[in-house]
């Protein structure tokens, strides 16, 4: 800590070391006085014996050993001075900095959170999950009796369970919320390591018995948002999808669940899953879904992680899960009669991977627009640092006679060297502080604009030592790339004609300058053509995606989404609420049609099963979407009805069951042969009848093709339910909206609403990433153009400045404005035209790692390739013929005069 | 000037001498020069370009410590002590200077 007193109390020490030296002289002239010397002359040979004061006070400075130090600190406030008298430079460079430094900053910080941070639990790097080979960890992919199976074979290793996270109606005094829950194994948190920050967590003890345990751990997030952290919750009881449940604890406030990116509100004991209807994703055969799910070996509805603990042998866990489960598959296996069914579920395999990142189905589809982008704001910011390397050259310019002096009078260049570094990365230190605040702001925006639904995603992202250090290493980075040329081109020897010259006449200094200029223009144009080509491919693609005919009318057409049965309506009572809603949608002013159905378009949410055909043997695959709605569907929705029928009122309980089903699942179970009228069902009984072909929709999204779907009727399936209502209107879409927000919350205030949107907004959701990707790079393309195109007028502009006695020369020899107009355009033009020659060449070098992200597209698309180079080319003329109208217009008796 | 028949301090063993004369007794800088030349009977002379240096060398080693006090004369002068560092690097030189000497005294002795 000495050293750190040093640094400010430098005064003191300076004026230590001058009281101590000068004492010492004293001493000697005193000893001489008392040898019998007079004053004056016993000073004066004191003096001479001892030498120069400076030399001395040097080397002891030296001897304190943080002389760098010293000198670093006044360099910087040297620096600082500087910058205090250039405000305006002062603040265009940091402002364009804390830019640069910030969107870097945002996309990292991001996908640091997403991609590469373990979970904040104790020792993440113990944990596994448990899979089936060839299926992603976000996935259901066991039953309750293959985890007891698990937990029996590994004793030494601790296994735990979750369901899919799911959607919970909260009812607290009389308010209904939804809340986004997962049923869990009692031993959940035990196997992670995660404490409670108040109350307790759930335990094994609360999973022991089916239906047992009514007891909830909320996370702290919503504790602190629900109940304002407040002790009290903590024992109190509340209505889950009915069902009243007792708060024992709050979850560590670290702990956001295992899926990286989504939210978790609370977790409830797995073995209550049917007193509180909870029903996940799940795969099921051969199973009932409306008796308790956990006993049953056909339904595939829990995650599985566990903990081999570092002293227990990994392989021999992981050996001995495999053989577990290939047993239960081959006993199973044996009652299935299909010889080629069989041998697909003879192939299913355990699988063992590690989990210390948690899973994250965010992570697969967003990992490469954030790569994406995080080499666009790099390119950006090297664009700016190119920028600040030229500004600085010219600014350092002006300084040139004193870095002659200082140079001429023994400074060494490293010190001189050093110093300009030091103003280089004071800039790019202050850059970095204003950027962190840009990133910040920067990173919560990113969640905002590549959320697929209404809110952020909910990703934590800490400001902690990993963000600050990334910062401050891309600040020194950046403050040394771009202060290290000018620094060293300006500490050359040769600087010292500079002061022959009084700063009027540049001979040789002006043929070495140029070329570094010019390559600094060239690396700008390349840099930023590239940045457009990305920008426009990508804009391009998501205007592709959006002229994508969906295959129904997404315009003026809104939704309400919602779950009656979280809100606990029994069967017998979904008719008339069908009908209620219904009623209010019809009340909407400017209602065309209206309609309900279980999945719909865009909603992320499906129903897959195995069809089965009258008269048509079976397939290995014979899956095909399903979905149930009310009459007025295809009308609602605007897909074309291509042969057949329609739904009908005819068409109810007792009457015989229908089904529209679509091109792609007319191919697929019939090929070429006409569906209507032929039979399905799930095995015997054939019940439902196709009446209807209608056209193919993209449900998933305006990025995937139209998946195998079957539609039948809500009124002939009355264990089935609807989630989402619609109101075609024909007024202004966010006036129905609105209107039908108010009809619902009024109408039915037993059941909350999740949201009402419309479905073009729905639309839009499904391409978040490509409008994500679109507008960022787009921007990101316009700055880097507009910064390269700045740098190139500053550079110019500076260049004809200087040459004013050389225009003024050539004008009064009888140069014509053109020629002179032309001189100074030349100039730039071959730096610009290498740099889009280079820019093209690494656009095409680079765009084949963004093939994937870009849609009915080609990553060498010429025609985008072309515009990007002429839009630059057009551009960086623009900026260059500014200064050199100016240059022709200079009045050669003034010019020379100056 | 100094007169030249003088020895010059050998390199590093000006640190040494300046730790041995602190450690009797605290001394500011010019004192220390002096009682080197005094012990050594002015064989060994102080170069004053090199004492200073020195001085702060040692005190942001931590070996040497000081405060400032009055002279008789009134004077303000920065005294120097040894710190217990001080004293165990003084050892350590001193024990190291005798290895030296003697491993030096053995081949002037057997060459001649």
């Amino acid at each position: 800590m000495r050293w750190l007193t040093r640094l400010f109390r430098r005064e003191q020490l300076e004026r230590d070391l001058d009281r101590e030296l000068r004492s010492h002289v004293e001493e000697e002239t005193d000893r001489l006085i008392a040898e019998g010397v007079n004053r004056p002359e016993a000073r004066r040979r004191a003096l001479a014996a001892f030498g120069g004061f400076e030399p001395m006070k040097e080397h002891a400075r030296d001897a304190r050993g943080t002389r760098w130090l010293e000198d670093l600190t006044r360099d910087a406030a040297y620096a600082l001075r500087l910058l205090r008298r250039s405000p305006a430079f002062a603040l265009a460079a940091v402002g364009s900095l804390a830019i640069g430094i910030g969107a870097n900053a945002a996309v990292f910080s991001v996908a640091d959170a997403l991609l590469l941070r373990a979970l904040p639990v104790d020792h993440p790097e113990e944990l596994y999950f448990i899979n089936k080979a060839g299926i992603p960890s976000i996935r259901q992919a066991y039953s309750g009796p293959a985890y007891e199976r698990f937990k029996a074979a590994v004793p030494d290793a601790g296994i735990a369970a979750r369901g899919s996270l799911s959607r919970i109606q909260i009812t607290n005094n009389g308010v209904n919320e939804l809340a986004l829950a997962e049923l869990v194994s009692g031993n959940f948190f035990d196997v992670l390591g995660v404490p409670a920050a108040a109350g307790r967590v759930l335990s094994p003890a609360d999973t022991t018995a089916l239906g047992g345990a009514p007891v909830v751990t909320l996370s702290h997030a919503y504790w602190t948002r629900r109940y304002a952290a407040s002790p009290t919750a903590i024992g109190s009881v509340i209505q889950v999808n009915g069902q009243p449940v007792t708060i024992v604890g709050i979850a560590a406030s670290t702990f956001t669940g295992i899926t990286v990116g989504s939210r978790v509100d609370m977790w409830l004991p797995m073995t209550m899953q049917q007193e509180l209807r909870m029903r996940g994703n799940a795969s099921m055969d051969d199973s009932d879904d409306s008796k308790p799910w956990l006993p049953q070996e056909g339904i595939q509805w829990l995650s599985l992680i566990a903990r081999i603990p570092a002293h227990v042998d990994r392989n021999r866990v992981v050996t001995t899960i495999v053989e577990t489960h290939r047993q239960a598959v081959a006993r199973r296996a044996e009652e299935i009669q299909n010889a080629e069914r069989r041998n697909v579920r003879l192939r299913e395999r355990a699988d063992i991977v590690p989990a210390s990142r948690g899973t994250s189905g965010l992570r697969d589809s967003f990992a490469s627009p954030l790569w994406v982008l995080l080499g666009t704001t790099a390119i950006v910011l090297l664009i700016g640092c190119a920028n600040l390397a030229s500004l600085l050259l010219a600014r350092g310019s002006a300084r040139a006679r004193e870095f002659a002096l200082r140079l001429s009078l023994g400074a060494r260049r490293g010190r001189i060297v050093r110093q300009l570094l030091t103003e280089s990365v004071v800039l790019a230190v202050l850059g970095g502080l204003a950027g962190m605040a840009v990133a910040r702001w920067g990173s919560q925006a990113l969640l905002r604009w590549a959320s697929t639904s209404a809110i952020a995603i909910p990703l934590e992202v800490p400001l902690d030592w990993r963000f600050v250090g990334f910062v401050g290493g891309v600040s020194l980075l950046t403050g040394v790339i771009f202060g290290a040329m000018p620094a060293l081109r300006l500490s050359r020897r040769e600087l010292t004609d500079a002061m022959k010259a009084g700063g009027r006449v540049r001979g040789a200094e002006e043929r070495r300058a140029l070329p570094f200029g010019k390559l600094l223009i060239a690396a700008q144009v390349m840099l930023a053509l590239t940045l457009l080509v990305g920008a426009m491919l990508f804009m391009r693609t998501f205007q592709n995606l959006l002229a994508v005919d969906p295959g129904y009318a997404r315009e003026q057409l809104i939704t309400a989404r919602f779950d009656p049965r979280l809100a606990a309506f029994k069967e017998a009572e979904l008719p008339a609420l069908y009908e209620r809603l219904l009623a209010a949608a019809a009340s909407v002013p400017g209602a065309k049609s209206t309609t309900l159905s279980m999945n719909g378009p865009a909603t992320n949410s499906i129903r897959s099963s195995g069809i089965q055909v009258q008269g048509r043997p079976q397939g290995t695959d014979d899956e095909s979407r399903e979905d149930y709605v009310a009459l007025g569907y295809l009308q609602t929705m605007g897909i074309q009805l291509l042969r057949g029928r329609d739904f009908r009122p005819q068409d109810d309980a007792r009457a015989p069951k229908v089904a529209i089903v679509n091109e792609a699942m007319a191919r697929k179970f019939f090929g070429d042969a006409d569906p209507i009228g032929k039979r399905i069902g799930y095995g015997e009984p054939f019940d439902v009848e196709i009446v209807g072909l209608m056209r193919d929709a993209r449900f998933d999204g305006l990025r995937d093709r139209a998946q195998p779907l079957i539609v039948k009727l809500l009124a002939q399936a009355p264990d089935e339910y609807a989630a989402n209502l619609y109101v075609r209107t024909s007024g202004d879409p966010a006036v129905a909206r609105a209107a039908l927000a108010q009809t619902l919350a009024s109408a039915e205030p037993r059941m909350a609403i999740r949201e009402v949107v419309s479905v073009e907004e729905m639309t839009e959701r499904t391409v978040a990433n490509e409008r994500l990707v679109s507008r960022l790079t787009g921007a990101f393309g316009l700055l880097a153009v507009a910064v390269a195109c700045l740098g190139l007028y500053g550079t110019v502009a500076y260049s004809v400045v200087r040459r004013t006695s050389e225009i003024g020369v050539r004008v009064a020899l009888g140069a014509t404005r053109g020629e002179i107009l032309w001189m100074v355009v030349r100039e730039t033009l071959v730096p610009v035209v290498a740099g889009i020659i280079a820019g093209v060449g690494l656009a095409m070098l680079v765009s084949r790692f963004v093939a994937s992200l870009l849609y009915d597209l080609s990553p060498n698309d010429p025609s985008t390739l072309a515009t990007s180079a002429l839009v630059l080319m057009a551009m960086a003329l623009l900026a260059s013929l500014a200064p050199a109208i100016q240059a022709a217009r200079l009045d050669p008796v003034r010019a020379l005069r100056d | 000037m100094a007169p030249r028949d003088r020895s010059d301090l050998l390199q590093g063993t000006l640190d040494m001498l300046v730790l041995k004369v602190v450690a009797v007794e605290p001394l500011h800088g010019y004192a220390i020069a002096q009682r080197i030349g005094q012990i050594s009977r002015a064989l060994l002379h102080v170069p004053q370009g090199s004492l200073y240096p020195a001085l702060h060398r040692l005190e942001n080693k931590g070996w040497l410590a000081a405060t400032w006090q009055q002279t008789d004369a009134g004077r303000d002068t920065k005294v120097y002590r040894l710190t217990a560092k001080g004293r165990r690097q003084l050892d350590d030189e001193v024990a190291e200077w005798g290895r030296v000497s003697q491993g030096i005294q053995l081949i002037l002795s057997t060459t001649e």
